[in-house]
């Protein structure tokens, strides 16, 4: 353990407050908020009702039914990212030129904001005007109602997360591709081993610890999305891709202060045992 | 603490008390408005026109322009917190029983206009329990939208009632071209939930009934929502998708024989740089039902915030934006999307108003007869519970005295609250 010096606290002070006034005192003022019935239509008749607020999130279905869509974007988003990044990651790990003229291309979609993004693969699924169905329509194939579809909205909704986010993925796994120690694939190649075998045996190995971060990551992110679905598919069709996010942003655009409060202390709570799960897989990968 | 250190408190306080603290001050030389108001379109012909205000009044009008949700949210906020963000607050007419109480009433303003000009419907629109707490700008209504030209060359009446609807739209829906019978919205947005809303009315339901109690499960209901559902039955494949501005995409291609759209949508389809149906569109009353004929009414309002410091300088611009000139003006707004529409008679009946936007004897004619949703306090909650029961069962997902029950618990939930 690090030991400061007696003198040291006063320059963690500014951090420390810094820390307390934007994080910490929210996050207990919004935990104390979310034991009040509060409408911003009627803000006299504020009271205090406990845990009622949280006892109403948990029964209602509406929110199991959320929370399990989120769930779901997030493990196909997550699966798909790391897949599609690892493989891009290890052909960029080669070394060809022509790699160094793609890059910036394949890092594109990045810098890219999620309301544009969501926006033109909007378009892009439309069913008569866009170029997705156009395509598959040139090559004899009727185009799928991407959107209007439950289940083919969520695969529509997981491809643009994917190609808004696999160059993170590839970013950070490429990273720790090219800084492996070269001994270990000098003594496979002295050995005989195959391309598979060196990548399963050696570079996944050693690039399990960067995955995990990789992923904890994502993971954090993809259950929080919000902005990809509220463009591309409002929740629908019907209600097939409404997350915990979209539920409480519109539980929050009415002014039910503290019923939005409860959800977003339950969202809080979810993600943290989330991240503690794969936490504590980092801490085993590092003590192995 | 030495002189230095409590300057440079001081200093510090300052900043970071500056821009979160206070109300809005009047900007030399003359008075600065704050306006909440909406983005787009109709933000687009105010900004085109609020030089005249500001000249003619020396007033100054700073426009936050916000989406339609979060327009609501931010009315909201500052309303009913101590933000005081905005004097005068554009509002669509289902938020004005919630936000009445944060309103200020507008009997004196109302002396210096002629209310008689006005579409009557259209001040309804503004009123709660009794008293007026905004007027009329935008007077937005669901019309009827059919092809004068296929309807003439089949020799077909225009439908009076929703069984003409749906015969109508069997008859004309062509998937092999790709022309549907008719185009609505259905799945998640908001519209939809109105549309159905808009047939249960036709049919004798509705949401609550007169006690504001949930009214959603009856046989009336039923059968209005049930319609509903055989009409989309003949729309488009992907209309489960489908938004406001598909529904505009839909009727501007041709790819669609009827429509129901709010008026707000009608200027593209007639603007021949964007609409392959321009001058073919026809223009009707809503459609009836058994109980009779209801298009929905959905006005734009302006209200002034109860705690404004600048209640004369707000006044004179409510006045400005219900007049006569502006709303001549906005009009005719050579807008490639919507305008903003009068609700003054004398306005859509203006010929040089008519030459301009073919619907607006439809508009008028159908806003003589608008019905507006239920006015309580819980309307937004309510609209979002129709929304989520009316995505349901337009996919199918839900049967629809499944959905009815459903929505029925959600507004009993609602109401309770």
């Amino acid at each position: 353990m690090v030991r400061y010096a007696r003198g040291g606290l006063p320059w963690l002070a500014p951090g420390i407050a810094f820390l307390l006034l934007i994080d910490l005192f929210p996050l207990a003022y919004a935990v104390v908020i979310s034991l009040y019935s509060w409408w911003l239509v009627r803000p006299s008749e504020t009271h205090l009702i406990g845990l009622g607020n949280y006892v109403g999130l948990v029964t209602d279905p509406q929110v199991a039914h959320d929370t399990a869509v989120s769930a779901v974007f997030m493990a196909g988003a997550v699966s798909l990212e790391l897949v599609a990044g690892l493989f891009l990651a290890v052909v960029f790990a080669q070394r060809a030129r022509v790699f160094d003229l793609v890059r910036p291309v394949i890092l594109l979609p990045l810098f890219i904001t999620p309301v544009v993004s969501g926006t033109m693969w909007r378009l892009m699924f439309h069913p008569d005007l866009g170029i997705v169905n156009y395509y598959l329509r040139r090559i004899g194939i009727a185009g799928p109602p991407w959107l209007s579809d439950p289940g083919l909205a969520m695969v529509a909704l997981i491809l643009l997360d994917a190609w808004r986010t696999i160059p993170f993925m590839f970013l950070v796994l490429h990273a720790g591709i090219v800084s492996q120690p070269h001994e270990f694939f000098e003594a496979a190649m002295v050995d005989g081993a195959g391309a598979w075998q060196t990548f399963w045996h050696i570079t996944l190995p050693l690039l399990r610890y960067i995955m995990v971060v990789a992923v904890l990551i994502r993971a954090m992110d993809a259950f929080r999305e919000f902005d990809i679905f509220y463009v591309l598919t409002s929740g629908g069709p019907g209600t097939a891709t409404e997350t915990i996010q979209m539920l409480n942003y519109r539980i929050f655009g009415f002014g039910r202060v503290g019923l939005a409060s409860a959800l977003s202390t339950l969202t809080l709570v979810l993600v943290a045992a989330m991240s503690l799960a794969l936490l504590r897989l980092l801490a085993r990968e590092r003590a192995a | 603490m030495n002189i230095r250190v409590r300057i440079a408190c001081m200093v510090l306080a300052a900043i970071l008390i500056g821009p979160v603290g206070g109300a809005p001050v009047a900007a030399a030389p003359g008075e600065t408005i704050s306006l909440a108001f909406l983005a787009g379109y109709k933000e687009d012909v105010l900004r085109a026109n609020i030089s005249k205000f500001e000249q003619s009044t020396g007033v100054h009008v700073q426009i936050d322009a916000s989406p339609y949700d979060d327009l609501y949210k931010k009315t909201l906020l500052s309303l009913s917190t101590s933000a005081n963000r905005y004097d005068v607050l554009f509002m669509d007419e289902p938020w004005v029983p919630a936000l009445a109480d944060f309103l200020a009433p507008l009997d004196d303003v109302t002396k210096q206009i002629d209310l008689g000009d006005f579409v009557p419907s259209t001040v309804a629109a503004g009123r709660y329990r009794g008293k007026l707490y905004a007027l009329p700008v935008d007077p937005n209504v669901q019309l009827f939208i059919y092809r004068k030209d296929v309807f003439q060359q089949r020799g077909l009446k225009v439908p009076d009632t929703w069984d003409d609807v749906l015969r109508d739209a069997q008859m004309l829906n062509d998937p092999a071209k790709g022309v549907a019978g008719i185009v609505t919205t259905a799945g998640s947005d908001q519209q939809t939930g109105l549309y159905m809303l808009l047939l249960m009315w036709s049919y004798g339901g509705d949401v609550l009934d007169k006690n504001d109690r949930p009214s959603a499960e009856t046989p009336e209901a039923r059968r209005g929502a049930g319609e509903f559902v055989q009409l989309l039955k003949y729309a488009p494949p992907s209309v489960q998708s489908y938004s406001f501005a598909d529904v505009n995409k839909a009727v501007q291609l041709g790819k669609a024989v009827m429509a129901i759209q709010w008026a707000s949508g009608a200027r593209p389809m007639e603007d021949p740089a964007n609409s392959t149906v321009a001058g073919k569109l026809g223009y009707a009353l809503m459609p009836k039902g058994p109980a009779g004929r209801d298009p929905m009414r959905g006005v734009w309002t302006i209200g002034v915030a109860a705690k404004t410091s600048h209640k004369d300088a707000a006044a004179k611009f409510v006045q400005w934006i219900t007049g006569k000139e502006f709303g001549t003006t906005a009009a005719l707004y050579p807008a490639t999307s919507s305008a903003i529409h009068s609700p003054r008679v004398s306005v859509l009946q203006d010929p040089k108003v008519d030459a301009a936007l073919p619907y607006a004897p439809a508009l008028l004619a159908n806003l003589k007869i608008a019905r507006s949703r239920t006015r309580v306090p819980q309307w937004p909650d309510i609209q979002e519970a129709l929304r989520q029961a009316a995505a349901k069962i337009s996919t199918g997902a839900i049967s629809v005295p499944d959905g009815l029950k459903e929505l029925d618990a959600s507004l009993g939930r609602i109401m309770a609250k």
